[in-house]
């Protein structure tokens, strides 16, 4: 792939909380249509690299370029950016005092002024898409949290973003609910989605990446395709953990 | 992190006005044991002993008046007074956060009383204002700052991610503020909202100090002149009590109708 498809350019990031260093020189380029899958101990810093690319969190130094803009300029417009960055988060966060069809239209109403009609019908169709179409009059509660993630899903992608942010998306699932949200996330790889997903499903990773991200200690220890990096991974650090988990 | 660790939040900030709790929905609650009593006990009086009873039963209604007109007024400005104090308290610029949390340590430092009579009598040597208008600024800074604390704690409440959702979504603070975490604090704060509303009823009987012809003052005007003390004061309580009970039946009715989404 060529340099110069780099939808997300992350360039010399750190990133301290206090005295502790969580991210320490990372670089890494995300191409279009590329889904990379981080993965890591826990501590590691993936959760919170993922979270500088829509500037949930604060890099300390360093350059994040995300569809030519670089975010972590001061006085930059990060709502607008945002719009175009999908999120979701292992825990849901869909807003409870909205049925599920409004926690949908509720950002492209008041954002982009769609009107009540065009919102709901995108609504509908993500809904549909994603397999809970019947669900689009309850109240996030009353849904198991399989389908709450898939709400969340369908939520993101009703602002049309051009990349998908996946915080540990299954994490917080009871194990028989997490292959109806792979499944989803898998049917948006297809279609060409963007995607940079932190993640503990090895499956997964294995499936859907262009390229796998091992990060350890705030640091990218192995960055490399699915076949080299779990057939042939370089790095002793990498080895013993993949071979903790697999 | 699951649906099932949701916190239920539920904040206690009260002076110790009461809302019944009806767990068993039996004939007799304390609700209706006091309300209906009180209700029961007035009328009795009325009928076996119109005099003096029903007389000051008579004389007290424009009292009543008075006595809504300052607690309606004064809920709903310090309700605005307290929103904004509220948000000012967690506000990250550091001169409207100061201002605020100033404001709060301030008027809690000070009894209400003091503080009625500071802005009637004290200010009042330098321009004269107006004994209802006084009364309803009293209680409206006092209570805007009780009523901040409220706000605060019921903003805080609300969890993170919620922020966090909004603000991935492309919602900049104050539209995060209104559209998702706002909506959900109000149902966090109304039970302790609903407790300074009756409070507030409550305290306005201290109004009747500075001459504002209130249901209190109403009645020290008819006791002082008939001499009928203990006929009066217990007619003024059982009114005041009646009305109270109303209030917290309105407040409980309104919390039970605002959890639709459980």
């Amino acid at each position: 792939m060529n340099k110069k498809d780099a939808i997300i350019k992350i360039e010399h990031v750190y990133k301290y909380f206090g005295q502790f260093l969580a991210l320490e020189d990372i670089n890494l380029d995300v191409f279009k249509q590329e889904k990379i899958v981080i993965i890591g101990p826990s501590g590691s810093g993936k959760s919170t690299l993922l979270r500088t690319i829509n500037q949930l969190e604060k890099v300390t130094s360093g350059k994040i370029i995300v569809d030519g803009v670089d975010v972590t300029e001061p006085g930059v417009d990060l709502n607008k950016i945002r719009t175009s960055l999908g999120m979701v988060f292992q825990s849901f966060n869909l807003f409870p005092h909205k049925t599920v069809l409004e926690n949908l239209t509720l950002a492209p109403i008041k954002l982009k002024k769609l009107s009540k009609e065009e919102a709901e019908e995108i609504a509908l169709n993500l809904l549909d898409k994603v397999g809970i179409k019947d669900k689009a009059n309850n109240y996030p509660k009353q849904l198991s949290g399989g389908q709450q993630q898939r709400v969340a899903i369908a939520r993101a992608l009703a602002m049309n973003p051009k990349i998908m942010l996946f915080d540990e998306p299954t994490s917080a699932l009871d194990p028989e609910m997490i292959g109806e949200v792979l499944d989803v996330m898998k049917d948006l790889a297809k279609e060409g989605m963007t995607m940079v997903v932190v993640s503990h499903e090895m499956g997964f990773a294995r499936e859907v990446a262009d390229r796998v991200v091992f990060m350890d200690s705030g640091k990218i220890v192995e960055v490399g395709t699915p076949e080299h990096f779990f057939k042939n991974p370089i790095h002793p650090r990498t080895k013993q953990f993949l071979s903790q988990i697999l | 992190m699951d649906e099932k660790k949701t916190p239920e939040v539920k904040i206690e900030v009260t002076d110790g006005a009461a809302i019944p709790i009806e767990k068993d929905e039996g004939l007799f609650t304390a609700w209706r044991i006091a309300f209906f009593g009180s209700i029961g006990i007035i009328i009795a009086l009325c009928v076996f002993k119109p005099d003096p009873y029903l007389e000051i039963l008579k004389f007290v209604p424009d009292g009543v008046v008075v006595t809504f007109e300052v607690t309606i007024i004064s809920i709903v400005l310090s309700f605005f007074v307290g929103l904004l104090t509220g948000l000012g308290r967690i506000s990250k610029n550091r001169a409207i956060n100061l201002i605020a949390s100033t404001y709060v340590e301030v008027i809690r430092g000070i009894p209400l009383l003091v503080q009625l009579f500071y802005i009637y009598y004290a200010v009042g040597s330098f321009t004269r204002i107006p004994p209802f208008f006084a009364a309803i600024l009293a209680m409206t800074i006092c209570y805007g700052a009780y009523m901040g604390e409220v706000f605060r704690a019921g903003i805080e409440s609300i969890d993170k991610g919620q922020t966090e959702a909004a603000m991935s979504l492309g919602f900049n603070k104050r539209q995060t503020m209104l559209y998702v975490i706002l909506p959900q604090a109000m149902r966090t704060i109304l039970p302790p909202v609903g407790n300074e509303f009756i409070a507030l009823l409550k305290d306005t009987s201290l109004v009747s100090i500075i001459a504002v012809a209130d249901l209190l003052r109403r009645g020290r005007e008819y006791a002082t002149s008939t001499f009928h003390y203990f006929e009066t004061f217990t007619m003024i309580a059982l009114i005041y009590l009646v009305i109270t009970l109303l209030l917290s039946k309105c407040v409980s009715y309104m919390e039970k109708r605002l959890t639709p989404y459980e």
